[in-house]
């Protein structure tokens, strides 16, 4: 008897081990193998830019980006200013990555004559394991449409403004994704009639989102919201209504805002248009990588 | 005597279930590119292939963003407009090697590989040769075939046709370890 349920035991053993093998198709032994693997999503956002928020996307290293910015006049101004087009303020920005993850960029705007240099350093990518793209964002801009001669008191650092961002960002599905981009815009100098009080420091929070309406278009959406802007500021929040259009090295991305700024803290803390009353400028980006 | 007839029956049960080969860092290679325009081809060095040596059965499976390209906009526009990598992440291949044996392998030899390429849920018959030597215990195949884009209602718009190859290349150079 005893002998007997080894017997037993051990063909039972020897049946299951050679059964197992049978079944078992060599596919699902591969799914095992690869299924805790950490894959990366497919990045959020098409362009270095929402609209005017920056979004989570950086150059990738060796990549060379040339993006041409136009933000025109009031729509309101109507056919006399062609809907704004007579008046055009330019950006002409170049980014480039000189190590994985980390993008730094010089530009010119139109917009108060503004130099500025930014850097964008990647945190995190959404991936299997982690459910965000973190991404830092630093920038410093110099306004060199103030004249000495009109401000004798004028000192170099007046002319200064800073951005820091941490920007969140999650690609809900295929064709939707989602930023948070918590913001710190630090202006060294006020026009004490446009902002109402003394606001140096202003801490916004920005929000955006994208929704693909095909593989190579989509509609982008971005606002920000500010804590610390006066009652009286006659600045507004900006909000920015926008397309991409996407053709292999290029993204063209047209849109809508109250901004006519595109630096970030132009755009971000002194966006004098309003949408209630239909004083918005059209403007796009060409995004063109080398 | 028993005792040694158990162990022996487990035993052989044992051995003839781990008779398997393994990678997971096997290279897929392919290649789209048309003289005179920007090279289209792209590596993914983390494929995995399994291999069963008493009967030549095999598989193999990578992740379709897995692929690295030199351009890193290409990269994304593959996976994002061509392969619909988030809906079809993987890429699989089952198939058999056929007449394999592990027999006198130590030089390489030419084995029919045939068996069903998935690519974007879509099944594609696949025949070709494959070179199989043995070395240190370990199992290395090489093998080349090619597939077209429609194949796997892969869509090419017409602005970037002729720059994308007809035929694609695909090589795999895999080196598979005894599966423990």
């Amino acid at each position: 008897m005893h002998t007997k349920i080894k017997y037993f035991f051990a063909f039972l053993i020897a049946f299951t081990s050679i059964s197992s093998f049978a079944q078992d198709d060599l596919l699902d032994e591969l799914d095992n193998e690869t299924k805790n693997a950490k894959q990366f999503a497919l990045p959020a956002f098409k362009a270095m830019q929402i609209g005017n928020l920056q979004s989570t996307k950086i150059a990738d290293k060796g990549d060379l980006y040339l993006i041409v910015s136009h933000r025109f006049g009031s729509l309101k101004d109507g056919i006399d200013e062609f809907f704004g087009l007579d008046q055009a303020n330019t950006k002409i920005q170049l980014a480039y990555s000189f190590w994985d993850g980390v993008q730094l960029s010089l530009s010119r705007d139109s917009f108060e004559k503004t130099y500025s240099g930014t850097a964008k350093v990647r945190f995190t990518k959404q991936s299997t394991k982690f459910p965000l793209n973190l991404v830092g964002y630093a920038s410093a801009d110099i306004n060199s449409e103030i004249k000495k001669a009109n401000y004798p008191n004028l000192k170099f650092g007046d002319r200064m403004s800073y951005t820091m961002q941490l920007l969140a960002s999650r690609r809900v599905s295929k064709n939707f994704s989602l930023e948070l981009a918590p913001s710190f815009v630090r202006q060294n100098l006020q026009d004490l009639n446009f902002t109402g009080d003394r606001t140096h420091n202003q801490f916004l929070m920005g929000l955006g989102g994208r929704l693909k309406v095909s593989k190579r278009m989509s509609l982008n959406l971005d606002y920000a919201y500010n804590f610390n802007k006066h009652k009286d500021s006659k600045y507004n929040n900006p909000l920015t209504l926008g397309i991409d259009i996407e053709t292999g090295g290029h993204v063209f991305q047209l849109l809508f805002s109250n901004a006519r700024g595109s630096n970030d803290s132009a755009f971000l803390t002194k966006a004098q248009g309003d949408w209630g009353k239909g004083d918005i400028s059209f403007g796009f980006n060409v995004v063109r990588v080398f | 005597m028993k005792k040694i007839i158990i162990m022996a029956v487990i035993l052989i049960s044992q051995t003839i279930a781990a008779q398997k080969y393994f990678t997971r860092t096997g290279t897929t290679h392919f290649k789209a590119s048309v003289e005179a325009f920007e090279p289209v081809e792209a590596v993914n060095n983390s494929s995995t292939a399994i291999i069963k040596s008493s009967t030549g059965d095999i598989a193999a499976q990578l992740f379709i963003t897995a692929f690295k390209f030199d351009v890193a906009l290409m990269q994304e526009h593959f996976n994002e407009n061509y392969m619909d990598s988030d809906q079809f992440p993987k890429a699989t291949f089952r198939g058999k090697l056929k007449g394999f044996s592990l027999e006198n392998l130590t030089s390489e030899k030419e084995f029919p590989l045939e068996g069903t390429l998935t690519v974007r849920g879509i099944k594609k018959e696949i025949s070709t040769t494959a070179l199989v030597c043995l070395k240190n215990n370990k199992i290395e195949l090489t093998a080349n075939f090619s597939v077209q884009p429609q194949d796997f209602g892969i869509k090419i718009p017409s602005i970037v046709r002729k720059k994308i190859a007809e035929h694609i290349n695909i090589s795999l150079d895999y080196e598979l370890v005894e599966k423990k």
